[in-house]
């Protein structure tokens, strides 16, 4: 996966604000991404850092009161090869062209994902029917073809089957069934396995890694689960309150970050942590996104925050053409300040 | 799905003979005067002589065991005294109950017609201006007791629209105002449950995910919401049904119907002790059917309710 791979989707300098309450939030800050083909890319962050606030722009399912107040957009993925400004997307009907056949999204929960009143094999033929005009047998045949590429046995017994005849691991196969049966070029994945146990996550994992090469899939992962990342991801993205501090292939960001948030949420995995020491945990609450928000935004929680960090908002400095972070402590003037003891650590023992 | 039928009915048969025998003990405490069109002339003798004809000496039980055979081997429900003079109850319930069941087949019809479009249009614009105005006329219906706006709708129908007063059954002009009568408190109780559904579905995951699979706002409206939030309004039909006998009490007598509704009001005011029993009894099977068609319409539209009725007996 190299930088000078096709540029699928592109994020510039994007602004997303709610209405709430008379106020203002500011939920996305100025977030710049490109996401390639072919690749998946994860995007982590602690509960309420706009992980899916910014996902939900991809597809047009930003709630009533959220806006884009600044930045673009742009799809690069359509079959005439003309980009597509999903930014300036106004009305329901301009995203029917891009819901399900281009994006298309996995939600959390399978349990409620699923019409009740439906046969799966309606709803996964619903959308073969509306995107590819298929009718009667042929559609049969092809929602059975893709209930077989989903690891679903006996295709012809289960199309006939109600969702609560279904586990909710065999559910969330028929979620992602009903998500790439119109062959979307993106496929979003908004914490797709926290719902399900242990096991299942792997197999699930398993399948979404399958089904990506099969259909040449690019995935954009949503997830706090940093082992899933490792799992699945080529590339991560580290959101802190609305902002991207860190990205960069998995290998870099896991074994070489940069960012101190970055550290402290690596920190924070309980599988790394050490017998007989108390667990990591990040010190205060992310900053109220009702605020202005001046210098670093980790800056309060941060132990090692610089006196600039509370000043001015650090830029980008490349470690590698691949990693990149937002924090002062990568300008050449800064002092030198060393990841925490306990990460190095880990970094040996890996 | 036979055998729920079939368990459906029998409990249903039990629950009939419960409210029979309940109506039936209630209307041996009424006066005996309800057996005799002209009681005030008869000696104490002959009073003693005609009860004993009827078998009204015997005891209650047996009455209602006599009573129940006869139902079940003759079809008999009894012989009217007062409203008329010995002839049998179903001779003179007869006529009457295709007309009330016209009507009130007519006045659910258009109850739904009305109420089903109303609901949807007010979960689709929810918030909106449509959809205040139409709380607003649920509210209205819903609070205002019905007796008041029958008689606006009879006294604006008539002077507004010109419409006959008199019921005629051949002529279709005077069915207007008793049908839209009796379906406007089921029209404000249908668009009321059915909005509040449909809204209810409206958040739902699923629907989020028939989004994303690229359907319109309208066709995920018609082809997910609205059939989920039919399931839960079919445990509303019976109220609906109940709605309707109870409507019809008055409204056939408001426009001089000869049906049943008006019937029953008249046998109470000459205190007929045989018709008021026979017609209490089947207006309460009116209700029940009701209980059964929404029961079975619920099984039919919902595949997690089990036709076996193992889980979660109804």
């Amino acid at each position: 996966m190299e930088q000078n791979q096709k540029v699928i989707l592109s994020v510039k300098d994007l602004n997303v604000k709610f209405n709430l309450r008379g106020k203002v939030l500011h939920a996305i800050r100025g977030i710049n991404l490109d996401v390639y083909q072919g690749e998946s890319l994860a995007i982590v962050g602690e509960s309420g850092c706009g992980k899916s606030v910014l996902n939900k722009n991809f597809i047009g399912l930003l709630d009533p009161n959220g806006f884009i107040s600044s930045g673009e957009i742009i799809y690069y993925g359509m079959d005439d090869g003309q980009p597509q400004v999903l930014s300036n997307y106004k009305k329901d009907k301009e995203w029917l062209k891009i819901r399900g056949s281009e994006v298309s999204m996995i939600m959390q929960d399978p349990m409620t994902s699923l019409n009740p009143l439906k046969t799966i094999g309606k709803q996964i033929g619903e959308s073969l029917e509306l995107h590819q005009g298929l009718k009667g047998k042929a559609l049969k045949e092809a929602v059975y073809g893709i209930l077989r590429d989903v690891g679903i046995e006996e295709p012809e017994r289960r199309y006939k089957q109600y969702p609560h005849e279904f586990s909710g691991g065999m559910r969330q196969r028929v979620v992602i069934a009903i998500a790439i049966a119109c062959r979307p070029k993106i496929l979003i994945c908004d914490e797709p396995t926290t719902a399900l146990d242990v096991t299942i996550q792997a197999q699930i994992l398993e399948l979404l890694k399958d089904l990506k090469e099969r259909y040449n899939l690019t995935i954009i992962f949503i997830t706090h689960d940093l082992g899933v990342v490792a799992n699945i991801a080529d590339r991560v993205a580290v959101m802190y309150a609305g902002d991207i501090v860190e990205t960069g292939m998995v290998r870099e960001v896991f074994y070489d970050p940069r960012h101190p948030y970055t550290w402290a949420l690596l920190s924070s995995l309980p599988q790394l942590g050490v017998k007989g020491q108390d667990l990591y945990s990040i010190k205060g609450t992310p900053p109220n996104l009702f605020n202005e928000i001046k210098g670093d935004a980790f800056a309060p929680r941060n132990p090692r925050a610089l006196a600039i960090d509370f000043e001015e908002q650090p830029p980008y400095f490349d470690v590698s053409p691949t990693h990149k972070a937002r924090t002062w402590l990568l300008d050449p003037r800064a002092p030198k300040v060393e990841p925490p003891e306990h990460l190095k650590q880990m970094r040996a023992e890996l | 799905m036979v055998k729920y039928i079939g368990k459906r009915l029998a409990r249903s048969i039990i629950t009939l003979v419960i409210i029979v025998s309940i109506v039936f003990v209630l209307m041996r405490k009424m006066p005996i005067t309800g057996y005799f069109p002209n009681y005030d002339h008869m000696s104490p003798e002959q009073i003693q002589n005609s009860l004993h004809q009827m078998g009204l000496d015997k005891p209650v039980a047996e009455q209602l065991f006599i009573f129940l055979k006869n139902v079940v081997t003759k079809g008999s429900l009894g012989i009217s005294y007062v409203y008329r003079n010995q002839v049998p109850v179903t001779d003179v319930l007869a006529p009457k109950i295709p007309l009330s069941l016209k009507l009130g087949v007519l006045a659910l019809l258009v109850a739904l017609m009305i109420g089903l479009p109303l609901g949807t249009i007010m979960a689709q614009h929810k918030g909106k201006i449509v959809d205040k105005i139409g709380t607003g006329f649920i509210v209205l219906i819903q609070a205002v007791p019905a007796a008041v706006y029958f008689l606006f709708i009879q006294i604006y129908g008539t002077e507004l629209l010109n419409l006959p007063l008199m019921f005629k059954e051949t002529d279709a002009k005077t069915w207007i105002l008793p049908v839209f009568s009796l379906a406007l408190p089921n029209i404000s109780y249908y668009a009321m449950w059915l909005r509040r559904y449909m809204v209810d579905e409206s958040t739902k995951d699923y629907v989020k995910l028939a989004k994303i699979k690229g359907f319109s706002e309208r066709k995920i409206m018609f082809k997910h919401v609205f059939r989920n939030a039919f399931v839960p309004l079919g445990q509303y039909l019976p109220t609906t049904f109940l709605n309707t006998v109870v409507g019809s009490i008055y409204i056939e007598s408001l426009y001089s119907v000869p049906g049943m509704g008006g019937l029953l009001v008249d046998v109470v005011k000459r205190q007929d002790n045989s018709m008021v029993q026979a017609i209490v009894i089947l207006f309460a099977s009116v209700g029940i059917i009701g209980l059964i068609v929404g029961d079975i319409m619920m099984t039919l539209l919902d595949p997690r309710i089990s036709f076996a009725g193992r889980k979660g007996a109804r």
